[in-house]
């Protein structure tokens, strides 16, 4: 019954959706991250008995992408409270997806620290259980979030379609990668180097800001999975072509909540991000607001 | 005014074709510059509007451009984070496809206007004067780039200043690109760009120049209608040429042609030969029609020139031909005459006169119409006698003549003889004449050319009378012995004959006695003719001719019956003395003549009266002389045939005519003292016959005793001559 309700109620949404009639109004803020770096971000309050979630998105995407409005509509559309940020990369008021080929200066860091001021951001405004959702290398963002802010009021992390961050090429390649980007740091180095990085065929940053997602190695993923698996559900596409072999089993060894959507690739898109919907909202239920 | 020739017209209707030609290729001409003109200004317009267009798009492409690389979140990050900034702007920025070719340079400057990084290739400005809040556009200095100032904001709103960017613009190029040009020629585009900043490009430009671009439609239109015009004037001149050949052959050289032979035959009327079709494929019907019409007038002219000239001939031949004969006449004698003596010809010339023996006798009996056969048939004969090229003229009633130039006595002799052969040969019995016809030819030959026809004339008159002498030749041949008829024939002499038939007394008559045989004593006298002539005396043989020229017989005849009745009247005549006269055969058909002798009989009742006709004398009528002769026997006079043996038709008239008494001519009776004893015969017997016939004879000549003896013996009633008395 519960699954046929929900249905309905994303067939709804579905058709407010198209109709333009907003579910819930949508307010675009601000934040500060530096005096010269600001971010923004969509945000929704949602009702006060449910919980406020943040969405991130994935690599170099913006809070625009389909997935990430999906889920934030949809989840406005409930009633939850959705701050969907788009993260600077080191660019104030970043609007679009950031270009492979751009000159990337970020880190991992500077992202986990953006998460950390919104997700404050969040706590200053609300009383309510914070959940923080990641699609794709989001999910590893907030896993090292969490692995980084221990303290953080988040209660819930989902992790969407969660991967590592990995060069293409067998794993004695990407450390050497990894060995080759330490010593121009060393070096002092600081030329944009081109590598092929997850999705990107060609990914131009710097060193340290390759090397920050370098680092976290699908072992490293699965240690700090294990390690925070009390606040960790992963949902995984059955179709997910992205991920590596044995990827999602190493997950479900970690002992996260790991929950599969068939059929559903890494995107979510088509028909399964109401099945993504209808799953995020199933974690959130257990939720309750102080 | 002076008429215009064909030719002439042609080739000012060529020109005016070609004037005409000219003046459409000129009207064309200018026409086509004013649509020309028309068009160039319409480009021109057109070719305003593409550059206004094309500025109007380049200010909006750019402004698009630079709005985009405002906004871009990797402009906002050198912005924030410059330190890659030259790799942005040396490749990123154009790797991202933010700028396109004709952006030459970009730079980006801070919130104070200070440029980021100086550039190292494209020059761009290091500070920004007067810090652009919108989009600015300003001249590199070298008319070519045109600067963009644009501001970046760090948000969408544009409330929060990030700095500035500009970039540099290569102005043709983007202008090329920018839209295509059909109408303005921007490949050789000039610009020059202020240096202050506007707000606008247009502002920015402080001149644009450029061409406008060659309508090659145009252009190739021009160049159709070029060509198309150079080949329609081609094509007409082609035409014309042509319609002129054509014009020429069909219609000028036929008109030449044409006039050109109306010259000819201008110049040669006579000619009557037709104007010769052209030897032309391409005739012209009209042009034929004139011809043919022209040709049948010209024959038709022709002909009648012909009949003209033949006309003309006629009149000219009859005014020079006998009607009757078809002989020369008097006139065409007097122009030959003339041209001979021109022609010199006169030295050598031969000219024979011909006369009809007895015409006058002949036209009296037989008839004119009797008459003009004989002229005609002599006339024939003369002319086939005559030489070839010798011409016969018929000066009178019954004179002849013919002119022989080159000639002389035999040839002359020759022709002569023959013409007299052919009048011989001539059977003039089909005109009913019972008696022989004969002409006397006169001829005359001319010794110098100083001769005139007037003397040769009269020369061959004379000559003519002679040969009419009974005993003549009949031709006789003008000479120095005959020129006493000259005087005869002469004026004084005619004058003297018609004095003499006029004036009595001008008439002498002597009475020359007729003895009667064998007694030896005056029978009766036969009445002799002399005409006084001054101191002489004219003989018989002297005048009779002239009077028988001159037709003067029956008056001649009256003037001498006048004479005798004035001598018996006077006494001269013995009242018992007989009387013989002589009457011409003219005479004694006229009723005036008969008259007068029945009249002379009729006082003279008493006396023995005798007419005598002449034998050698024609009468014609013998039915009427021997009607008159039977009413002057039956008044008493006895009729005597005289000259009987030297005339024509004597036995006829004896056995047609009252005849009493026959006068043996003289040369009969002197052929009785002749050697030859067949003549003697001869003579005697017909003396017997016409004696045994009841007729008395007579012997005229009668000049010596043996005359006398011969003619007694022969039983001659009576003798007359010199023996007796003259």
């Amino acid at each position: 019954m519960i699954t046929i309700r929900l249905g309905v109620g994303m067939l709804l949404l579905a058709f407010m959706q198209l109709a333009g009639w907003p579910l819930a109004r949508a307010e675009r803020v601000s934040m500060t991250m530096r005096p010269d770096l600001t971010a923004i971000a969509e945000y929704r309050a949602g009702r006060a008995d449910k919980p406020v979630v943040l969405i991130l998105h994935g690599f170099l995407q913006t809070a625009d992408s389909p997935v990430i409005f999906s889920l934030t509509e949809g989840l406005a559309g409930e009633g939850y409270g959705v701050l969907a940020p788009t993260m600077t990369l080191g660019i104030t008021h970043r609007r679009t997806s950031l270009a492979c080929e751009a000159i990337h200066t970020h880190t991992l860091n500077d992202d986990i620290v953006e998460i950390d001021r919104w997700v404050q951001w969040l706590k200053r405004r609300h009383n309510r259980p914070i959940v923080l959702i990641g699609h794709s290398l989001g999910s590893l963002t907030l896993l090292a979030y969490l692995d980084r802010y221990a303290a953080t009021p988040v209660r819930k992390t989902i992790g969407v379609s969660i991967m590592e961050g990995r060069l293409t090429g067998n794993p004695q390649d990407q450390e050497k990668s990894i060995l080759d980007l330490k010593q121009r740091i060393r070096n002092g180095q600081r030329e944009p180097v081109r590598q092929p990085y997850s999705f990107c065929s060609t990914f131009n940053a710097v060193p340290e800001s390759l090397l920050s997602y370098l680092e976290w190695s699908p072992a490293r993923v699965m240690a700090m999975s294990r390690k925070h698996k009390s606040r960790l559900i992963y949902i995984m596409g059955g179709r997910d072509d992205r991920l590596g072999p044995g990827w999602v089993e190493g997950l479900v060894k970690t002992g996260v909540t790991v929950r599969i959507i068939p059929g559903a690739n890494h995107f979510m898109d088509g028909e399964y991000e109401f099945d993504l919907l209808e799953s995020v909202i199933g974690e959130l239920k257990g939720l309750r607001v102080e | 005014m002076k008429p215009i020739k064909v030719s002439h017209l042609s080739l000012a209707f060529v020109g005016l074709i070609l004037f005409a030609l000219l003046g459409l290729g000129t009207l064309m001409w200018l026409e086509l510059g004013q649509l020309t003109s028309r068009i160039r200004s319409q480009e021109t317009q057109a070719a305003h509007q593409e550059v206004s267009d094309g500025l109007a798009r380049m200010e909006s492409s750019l402004r698009d451009r630079v709005e985009a690389l405002g906004r871009w979140d990797e402009t906002r990050q050198q912005l924030i984070y410059p330190d890659y900034y030259v790799m942005w702007r040396d490749l990123r920025v154009r790797d991202a496809g933010m700028l396109p070719a004709y952006v030459s340079g970009v730079a980006l400057y801070d919130k104070q206007g200070h440029i980021l990084v100086e550039p190292r290739g494209e020059f761009m400005p290091s500070e920004l004067v007067g810090l652009p809040g919108r989009i600015q556009f300003s001249g590199a200095g070298d008319d070519r780039h045109l600067y963009v100032f644009f501001p970046v904001h760090a948000d969408p709103d544009g409330t929060i200043p990030l700095g500035h960017g500009a970039i540099k613009v290569d102005f043709p190029l983007q202008f090329r690109l920018i839209r295509a040009y059909r109408y303005a020629d921007i490949q050789g585009l000039k610009i020059q760009l202020r240096a202050q900043a506007s707000g606008s490009l247009a502002a920015a430009i402080s001149r644009i120049d450029y061409d406008t671009l060659p309508n090659q439609n145009l252009a190739n239109i021009k160049e159709v209608l070029q060509v198309a015009f150079m080949r329609l004037l081609a094509a007409m001149l082609l035409i014309l040429a042509l319609g002129a050949w054509f014009f020429k052959r069909a219609l000028v050289s036929p008109l030449n042609r044409i006039s050109r032979d109306i010259d000819k035959l201008k110049n040669a009327p006579g000619d009557s030969r037709s104007l010769v079709p052209l030897e032309n494929p391409m005739r012209v019907q009209e042009l034929e029609n004139v011809r043919r019409s022209f040709s049948e007038y010209h024959e038709k002219l022709a002909l009648l020139r012909k009949d003209l000239e033949k006309s003309s001939q006629d009149f000219f031949d009859q005014a020079r031909h006998d009607a009757l004969t078809g002989a020369f006449n008097r006139r065409a004698f007097d122009e030959d005459w003339r041209a001979l003596a021109d022609a010199g010809y006169l030295g050598k010339c031969a000219l024979l006169l011909f006369d009809c023996d007895h015409f006058k006798t002949i036209n009296d009996s037989y008839g004119h119409g009797v008459g003009d056969l004989v002229i005609q048939a002599i006339a024939t004969n003369l002319t086939h006698a005559l030489r070839t090229g010798d011409r016969l003229y018929r000066l009178g009633g019954d004179e002849f003549a013919t002119m022989l130039p080159n000639s002389d006595t035999p040839s002359a002799e020759a022709v002569a003889e023959r013409c007299l052969h052919h009048i011989q040969s001539h059977d003039f019995r089909r005109y009913g004449l019972m008696e022989p016809v004969s002409v006397s030819i006169g001829i005359a030959l001319s010794e110098h050319s100083a001769f005139n026809l007037h003397e040769l004339h009269s020369q061959a008159d004379l000559a003519m009378y002679s040969a009419k002498r009974p005993g003549n030749r009949k031709f006789v041949f003008y000479s120095g012995d005959i020129d006493g008829m000259a005087n005869l024939v002469s004026n004084i002499r005619v004058n003297a004959v018609y004095n003499a038939i006029q004036n009595a007394d001008a008439l002498q008559m002597h009475y020359q006695p007729i003895v009667a045989l064998p007694a030896n004593h005056t029978a009766y006298v036969e009445a002799l003719a002399r005409i006084r002539h001054g101191d002489d005396l004219l003989m018989p043989g002297e005048f009779l001719t002239i009077v028988e020229a001159h037709r003067l017989d029956v008056e001649f005849d009256l003037a001498v019956l006048r004479s005798v009745e004035s001598d018996m009247r006077i006494g001269r005549l013995a009242a018992d003395t007989g009387l013989s006269i002589n009457v011409s055969p003219t005479g004694i058909v006229d009723e005036s003549l008969i008259g007068a002798l029945l009249d002379l009989k009729e006082h003279q009742a008493q006396r023995k009266m005798i007419i005598e006709i002449t034998e050698n004398a024609l009468i014609t009528q013998i039915y009427r002389a021997s009607e008159n002769l039977r009413r002057l026997r039956e008044v008493g006079y006895l009729v005597a045939l005289d000259d009987l043996g030297s005339g024509y038709s004597s036995l006829r008239y004896l056995s047609c005519m009252p005849v009493d008494l026959v006068k043996f001519d003289i040369s009969m009776i002197h052929q009785l003292v002749s050697d030859d004893p067949k003549k003697r015969l001869v003579v005697g017997e017909i003396a017997n016959i016409v004696s045994a016939n009841g007729y008395q004879i007579v012997a005229e000549g009668v000049e010596t005793e043996e005359h006398l003896s011969r003619v007694v013996a022969l039983g001659f009633n009576y003798a007359q001559g010199y023996l007796f008395g003259r």
